[in-house]
């Protein structure tokens, strides 16, 4: 094709990667991904034959790096914008009101808050994987078993980060990758083991693991929190006119110290627990704003901690 | 005359097409097939210079796919990086017969002018 057509796999993947600059981190990682599938079968499929006489007929068959990057471009943009949820009715040109109370409308909302709520038991679980796994690596380290022990439950992180980002995506929307790091052509365990202590994702992604733990406790009491006083605010109304027709009369639910209810019952006044509804009502929709901003910057640091930088 | 318009016309039939050809191979084949194997089937039954690039039917499968056209699981490979194996879905068999359908009522109309059966 040009001058420099690429001689090897590892050029190739270099010169598409390069192809590919500026589009986002994880449909680079998926493209690079199907290529080397491509690449390491066709050598594969011709022993008697050098890489480099291989990779030469490659333009002409895979496709030449640049045009490759141009199909998954192309292709990107066509899913991006079939996958896409329609965006909320009318936010384009609605007032503020309207968008403030719009977000109800949003599936991507009610994800977030779920996701938020979830964020305790994933926190948990990965925090629990990462401290055991590292702990009985340093354990059996002294043992024969240490090395391929240390290399499953790094491929386990793996796998979570993987999953973790397809969940994300779902959540968020944020493009994440939807295959896995390759690990790179078959070579002895010793050099995997060093590649891996090497590759600064592993580490980020423990980090990221460990990190779940605090930021799922933070993110599951926000939402519990918030949605707990929001939804009880907003129910006040019906509470009290319940309590005007002397259905609640003597409601156990309230009990005579000052808290709001018994404050509402007492003066029966409908406007103090219209207000404090007004008030319910305008503290789920801050939360329903949060849980999306939340989520969506999370997904944003998870990126930036699961997916290779630059990648 | 250079052969760039030539190529750009074979690249916008193809935009529709490769995804039509790529349902029926995976709709024929009696077992799940990975990318490489399915490039290489399009590439034995193509004579003479190849129709399309194979890389990009890559993409392709990844969108056919995350239109639910398509299942895909992971097969761990000696030869590389684990191979991603497709096979079509009920969705995808209905949309392989509308699409089928289209491109042979389109085939015939185009037949029609090109072949001079119409005049």
């Amino acid at each position: 094709m040009s001058v420099n057509a690429p001689r090897s796999i590892d050029e190739y993947l270099k010169q598409l990667r390069s192809a590919l600059s500026g589009e986002d981190a994880a449909l680079i990682q998926d493209a690079l991904y199907d290529a080397e599938e491509y690449l390491r079968a066709e050598v594969a499929a011709h022993p008697d034959r050098s890489e480099a006489d291989v990779l030469e007929l490659i333009a002409s068959t895979y496709g030449a790096p640049e045009e490759v990057a141009a199909a998954y471009r192309d292709t990107e943009a066509k899913v991006k914008a079939a996958l896409k949820p329609p965006a909320p009715p009318a936010a384009a040109q609605a007032g503020g009101l309207q968008r403030f109370f719009g977000v109800f409308m949003d599936v991507r909302a009610y994800t977030s808050l779920f996701y938020m709520l979830l964020t305790l038991a994933t926190g948990i679980a990965y925090f629990t994987i990462v401290v055991t796994g590292l702990s009985l690596s340093v354990g059996f380290a002294i043992l024969i078993i240490g090395i391929p022990f240390f290399l499953a439950f790094i491929g386990v992180t793996r796998v979570i980060a993987l999953g973790e980002g397809r969940l994300l995506e779902a959540v968020t929307g944020e493009r994440m990758p939807r295959r896995p790091v390759h690990p790179g052509p078959p070579a002895s365990w010793l050099t995997r083991i060093a590649d891996m202590l090497k590759d600064v994702r592993t580490w980020t992604t423990l980090l990221y693991m460990l990190l779940m733990l605090p930021l799922g406790i933070i993110y599951f009491t926000i939402a519990v929190t918030v949605l707990s006083v929001g939804v009880a605010l907003a129910v006040m109304p019906l509470v009290a006119v319940a309590a005007h027709l002397g259905w609640a009369a003597n409601a156990t639910l309230f009990s005579d110290d000052a808290s709001i209810g018994s404050f509402v019952l007492a003066e029966h006044s409908l406007l103090a627990a219209l207000v404090l509804g007004v008030l319910g009502v305008l503290v789920v929709t801050l939360l329903m704003h949060l849980a999306r901003g939340i989520a969506r910057g999370h997904a944003r640091l998870a990126k930036s901690l699961l997916v290779a930088p630059g990648a | 005359m250079d052969d760039s318009q030539a190529r750009k016309f074979q690249k916008d039939l193809n935009a529709g097409l490769v995804a039509l050809v790529l349902l029926a191979v995976l709709e024929r084949s009696t077992e799940d097939l990975y990318g490489y194997e399915i490039a290489k089937r399009l590439q034995r039954a193509n004579q003479g210079e190849a129709l399309f690039k194979e890389g990009t039917i890559y993409p392709v499968l990844r969108a056919l796919a995350a239109a639910g056209l398509l299942t895909s699981r992971v097969v761990p490979s000696y030869a590389g990086p684990a191979r991603r194996y497709y096979r079509i879905t009920e969705e995808g068999r209905a949309m392989l017969r509308q699409w089928s359908d289209i491109w042979r009522q389109t085939r015939s109309f185009v037949d029609r002018f090109i072949e001079g059966t119409d005049s």
